[in-house]
């Protein structure tokens, strides 16, 4: 039941294989004892069943017919019972080992797809749909489960089956074993063929399926459109349209069926009824015995009917196979090296930042950045203005590594920040996000959230107190218990700030981004904002995203940014004072109060 | 929220005889599918226990009497039997499962149709994804009760009863020890399958969890970087997939445990019959044939045992499910038409509240609108200011008779608007919502549902009107690109626009805007403009306004404060004031022309 340590974490890398059997065979690493043993057991269980039907030979011969048993009846009874809990017992066993490989592998997998996703670059996830990502952790990788779980252990099931009784039908009769499976191709291919095509109606079931969904999910949430206009019965034709084509293609999969089962009966059915009569006229003729005959007649179900199912098997492990590949490709990508860096100083950073000519491109040829050079000296706020894709947020995501600059240099308290492990710079560089993420936890664990250690409730309050978050907390019902998002309490853009600002107190960093933009809040937040931001921003070296020049008047050093580079730089009087850019923005702001004071005037 | 979640929503039912014969009365409609699949599988399951006499039969008369004109006629006939049997298989998987479709959509259309009739205040208070699972999940387990429960069920029943007839016919004695040993076998099966059941409920339910917590980690993948929690999150994550490895683990264990634990009881049956029928046949009380047609009866008989156990055991769920149809069923709108309600032909006229006091049924019951009264003339324009949840949009809800007021009354045209029909007064209203809705289709198609017998040219124009044909033009399908999911191929500002053009379109008597918060780029924002004073013109218009133009255009504004008017009057008069309004319009005017004339023609941010 307990799965060591080590099983759990092998490097999933190493089962990438361009033969997918062989892959498939690696993802089992840890656990192919198991999976051995299921289907040893599996076959254990098989031959009990076919000694069952050797057994009521031998009591039809001897008890019944000629009553020259060595064995008694009750010996016979006994055979029966125990032969059934052997099997029994044996098909149990297999079922558990089964179950402890697939749900084992599964576990790993998405274990380790887990964390594979977290330490992906944000280069990949950019160009990454997140709909894509989650269909690959999750409906991929139980496909994967249900091969280990149900087509490879069905696939042994049949082939043990066919094995063991084919030679025990052997022995009873060489003539007799080689007909019983003569019929077994066609089987296999009338299964085939109609898996095929069942599967492939089923697909377009689901897909029919999903379209309804959509509809039904659009009528819902649009509600009030559909009211408004009062096209109720527009919506339930439309419905009505989509519901029905989704009956259609139930329908056609279900001919499907109603043609293979009966079609795939008949067919083993001829096989049954051929080896019934050669079975019985040799019994007649004296060639074998009625023991013999009733042994094969019970023998010759297994190997027939479970090939029926073959079929489905195969085309179900096909689809297993795609999984394996849709996984596979997504494991293959490179993780975000965090630990690679050789200078981690144990006692914090100053926060002194240069850059010298730095450039960056996402993707050859494309600058985002070119030849950027400024200095930031310890607990300096350095205000970044310009217009959205000027560079601002590709200069600010060079701090944390969240990706490497191509050319030039960035020198953090005097070295190489590529020197710098990503995890220790993460750790001492905090970010607040205009919009922020909050994740579906309580409050008090979203404060925490970056801390990485237990943190007494006072100082959580007090963190909430400095981001003015305090009090909105409290007038929730359950306070900072109260869970975010969904089923609980939906925050305001403004509160959510907020709580990432305390967030980033807790976390205390020598750097800090912010994205300063405040146009989605209401007025009477933003003042709030701008006192706990106040607070956040004491004695760190602070890069604002500024939109506005209010809020950065007070910077040290301000760069006006235009496609990837500084067009000006300085201090807000050096700016306003010459002609530029920065100039023109102040103005504006300026006209604005004057404009106000008229129009308020031209009332009265 | 994953549709899991509101399945899983604990909700056992008890097996009620009222609610089973409600869900039994599904098939009416379909009577006689319901009589052909019941048909075709007594005769597949009468003939499975017939197959094994004639078996006997081939043993005993044909081979051990060495008949081999009676061997070749019981050959025959079971030959020719099987055919029957196929096409009696052939008949009920035809029957039953397109049956089954048929009961689903039923139910599913049932449901729909009924839902568009329900109020506002039903969805309000009701998740999307409850009813969701309602019209997709439950309507699923109950047609699957209806159809296949009922088929295995009688073919179980059928299968006993007739291989019981059969043995007891062959040897009596012997029968009653089978028959005695089939109650424990129930039993037996009934109590694993309800465990079984219930874990795998368990996995689906950590299943839910799982998915929640990849989709959680791929969106917020940035913030997980840059506060450097992986290590904490996998931590959790494992926590999360150890529970569902052992969930899992159990479900399967109990599966496997399951079979061979009947099997091995049915065993004893068979070792007793060896046992007993050895010791008869010895003495000519039993035929060779005669045990082997028991030996197969019996090791059959697991199989209709097992599948009655797990009809019995999943029908406490379809029922839940089915109860839980039901409800939505009949719920009844809270809104609805009065007998006598009519058409009076036009809304134009009056709008006017007296005296109206309302609150929200699901809210703590404070009033959100006291003793409100308002006269809007025909033809003005009325902005609703002020701060959220004081009251706007529930004015515009009563106005659009999505509610009703709790006291008091609203007249339309001099008459209490309850005495008309409700499509009288929502077909001439016209509404744009502050997030608008669209549809998934073509941007024709959104607009064309302001008025659906429009022409191409009325759409476009329309489309014009609004403001919204320049940006449509620009698309390589024009107005038949595709607008994706709920629109999300447009921007706001596109979405906004359309939606306008689809209310210029229906034309109606009564115009709601609900101004969007959210920024627009300044060009947009002047078209959006543009298309609303086309709309109000002439009309009687209710908007809750964000935008000073809009707000300096209208005949009335109203600020709305704590259910109440705070001030009325026009913008002159209210500036004069230095009240409320006064406030709320220097800080929004400070705020809008920072934003008008920001250079660098500014957009929200994506994150870092």
């Amino acid at each position: 039941m307990s799965v060591s340590q080590n099983v759990l974490d092998y490097d999933l890398k190493k089962s990438i294989h361009p033969n997918r059997l062989v892959g498939l065979w690696r993802l089992m690493t840890g656990f192919r004892l198991n999976y051995l043993g299921a289907n040893l057991s599996l076959g254990i269980s098989a031959l009990a069943k076919t000694s069952t039907y050797v057994l009521l030979r031998y009591f039809v011969d001897h008890h019944l017919v000629a009553r020259d048993a060595a064995v008694p009846l009750w010996g016979i009874a006994l055979g029966f019972i125990g032969l059934a809990a052997v099997e029994g017992s044996f098909s149990f066993m297999s079922g558990r080992l089964a179950s402890l490989t697939a749900e084992g592998v599964a576990r790993r997998l998405r274990n380790y797809v887990f964390d594979h996703i977290q330490h992906l670059s944000f280069t990949y996830h950019s160009k990454t749909e997140t709909g894509e990502l989650i269909q690959r952790s999750t409906s991929d990788v139980d496909a994967l489960r249900r091969f280990f779980s149900e087509q490879g252990i069905g696939m042994g099931r049949i082939l043990f089956l066919f094995v063991i009784n084919f030679i025990a039908i052997l022995q009873l009769n060489v003539k007799l074993a080689f007909i019983s499976i003569a019929v077994i191709p066609f089987v296999l291919l009338v299964s085939l063929y109609f898996f095929r095509k069942i599967s492939k109606l089923y697909e377009n079931y689901q897909t029919q399926d999903a379209i309804l969904s959509t509809t039904l999910q659009e009528n819902l949430s649009g509600v009030r459109v559909v009211k408004a206009f009062a096209r109720q019965d527009y919506e339930i034709n439309k419905f009505e349209r989509d519901n029905w084509e989704k009956f259609l293609r139930g329908k056609r999969l279900m001919q499907m069926h109603s043609l293979f089962w009966p079609i795939s009966d008949t067919v083993c059915n001829i096989q049954i009824v051929t080896g019934f009569l050669i079975g019985a006229l040799m019994t007649i003729n004296g060639e074998i015995t009625i023991g013999t005959y009733l042994a094969y007649a019970g023998l010759i179900i297994w190997i027939i009917f479970p090939m029926r199912n073959l079929g489905r098997l195969i085309v179900q492990t096909s689809t297993g196979m795609v999984s394996y590949n849709r996984v596979m490709t997504m494991i293959k990508e490179d993780r975000e090296p965090l630990d690679q860096g050789d200078h981690a100083p144990a006692d914090g950073l100053q926060g002194k930042v240069e850059f010298k000519g730095v450039g960056f491109a996402y993707e050859e040829g494309s600058q985002a950045l070119e030849n950027v050079t400024f200095t930031a000296q310890p607990g300096q706020v350095i205000a970044l203005l310009g217009s959205t894709g000027s560079g601002k947020t590709t200069l600010v995501n060079l701090l944390p590594r969240f990706y490497e600059y191509t050319t030039g240099s960035i020198l953090l308290d005097g070295v190489e920040l590529n020197r710098y492990p990503r995890r220790y710079l993460r750790r001492h560089i905090g970010i607040v996000e205009q919009e922020p993420f909050l994740f579906s936890r309580s409050i008090r664990e979203n404060i925490t959230y970056g801390v990485g250690r237990e943190v007494p409730q006072e100082e959580i309050e007090a963190a909430a107190r400095a981001a003015a978050i305090h009090d909105v907390i409290l007038s929730f019902e359950k306070g900072y218990g109260t869970l975010v998002g969904e089923k609980g309490v939906t925050l305001s853009g403004g509160q959510k700030q907020r709580v990432a600002i305390a967030r980033t107190l807790l976390k205390n960093p020598r750097i800090l981004i912010l994205d300063d933009s405040t146009s989605s809040v209401d007025t009477e937040t933003e003042a709030e904002i701008r006192d706990a931001l106040q607070n956040l921003m004491k004695d760190r070296t602070t890069f604002i995203i500024a939109h506005r020049i209010q809020s950065i008047m007070d910077a040290d050093l301000i760069l006006v940014m235009d496609n990837g580079s500084i067009v000006q730089s300085g201090t807000h009087a050096d700016l306003v004072a010459s002609e530029g850019i920065y100039q023109q923005i102040f103005n504006i702001q300026t006209r604005i109060d004057d404009e106000l004071e008229k129009e308020i005037a031209s009332v009265g | 929220m994953s549709d899991e979640y509101f399945e899983e929503e604990e909700f056992k039912a008890q097996v009620n005889g009222k609610t089973l014969r409600r869900i039994l009365g599904l098939t009416r409609p379909h009577l006689r599918w319901v009589v052909g699949f019941l048909i075709a599988i007594m005769v597949v399951s009468g003939l499975d226990s017939l197959f094994t006499y004639l078996s006997k039969l081939i043993i005993d008369e044909g081979i051990l009497a060495g008949n081999k004109p009676v061997l070749y006629r019981l050959l025959a006939t079971y030959g020719g039997l099987t055919l029957v049997q196929a096409a009696g298989v052939l008949s009920f998987v035809f029957l039953a499962g397109v049956l089954g479709e048929r009961v689903r959509y039923d139910l599913r259309q049932k449901m729909f149709n009924h839902l568009q009739g329900l109020s506002l205040s039903y969805f309000s208070r009701t998740p999307v994804g409850w009813i969701m699972s309602r019209v997709t999940s439950d309507s699923e387990r109950v047609a699957e009760l209806v159809t296949w429960g009922l088929l295995d069920s009688t073919w179980a029943v059928m299968n006993i009863v007739t291989a019981m007839s059969f043995m007891l016919y062959i040897n009596w004695r012997m029968a009653l020890i089978v028959l005695a040993v089939l109650p424990i076998l129930f039993w037996i099966a009934y109590e694993f399958r309800k465990r079984i059941l219930g874990e795998f409920r368990n996995v689906r339910k950590f299943n839910s969890k799982i998915t929640g917590a990849f989709n959680e980690n791929i969106t917020g993948v940035r913030v997980v970087k840059a506060l450097g929690r992986e290590d904490a999150n996998l931590k959790d994550f494992s926590v999360l997939t150890g529970d569902m490895y052992r969930t899992s683990y159990r479900a399967a264990w109990l599966s496997a445990l399951f079979l061979p634990t009947v099997q091995i009881i049915a065993a004893f049956a068979l070792g007793s019959i060896v046992w007993y029928g050895g010791g008869q046949a010895q003495t000519g009380g039993m035929t060779v044939g005669g045990i082997q047609a028991f030996v197969s009866y019996v090791t059959f008989m697991m199989w209709p045992i097992q599948d009655l156990a797990r009809v019995f055991a999943e029908m406490q769920h379809s029922i839940a499910s089915a109860e839980r149809i039901f409800s939505l069923i009949d719920s009844v709108p809270e809104v609805k038409d009065s007998a006598e309600a009519y058409d009076p032909g036009t809304m134009k006229g009056d709008v006017e509240f007296e005296n109206v006091t309302f609150f929200y049924s699901d809210g703590d019951g404070k009033p959100v609108l006291e003793d409100f009264s308002l006269k809007v003339k025909r033809g003005e324009t009325i902005a609703l200011v002020g701060p959220t949840g004081g009251g706007k949009s529930t004015i515009v809800n009563l106005v659009c008779r999505f509610y009703e007021p709790k006291q008091g009354r609203i007249k339309i045209g001099g008459k209490d608007y309850t005495r008309y029909s409700l499509h009288a007064i929502q077909s001439r209203i016209g509404m744009v919502l502050q997030t608008p809705h669209l549809f998934s289709g073509s941007i024709r198609e959104n607009i064309r549902y302001g008025k659906l017998t429009a022409t191409d040219a009325e759409v476009e124009n329309a489309a014009k009107m609004a403001g919204a044909s320049d940006f449509i033009a620009r698309f390589p399908k024009g107005y038949d690109e595709n607008v994706g999911e709920g629109g999300n191929l447009l921007s706001v500002g596109q979405k906004q626009l359309i939606s306008l053009a689809r209310a210029v379109l229906a034309d109606p008597e009564i115009f709601i805007m609900d101004e969007a918060t959210s920024s627009v780029d300044t060009l947009t924002e002047a078209l959006i403009q543009r298309g609303m004073d086309t709309m109000m013109e002439g009309r009687t218009s209710f908007v809750i306004a964000h935008r000073l133009s809009t707000i300096k255009r209208a005949d009335r504004i109203l600020v709305i404060e704590d259910g109440r008017v705070a001030e009325t009057g026009t913008h002159y008069d209210l500036l004069r004031n230095r009240g409320k309004y006064y406030q709320l319009y220097t800080t929004q005017f400070r705020h809008q022309m920072e934003q008008a004339l920001d250079l660098f023609n500014q957009e929200i941010t994506q994150g870092i």
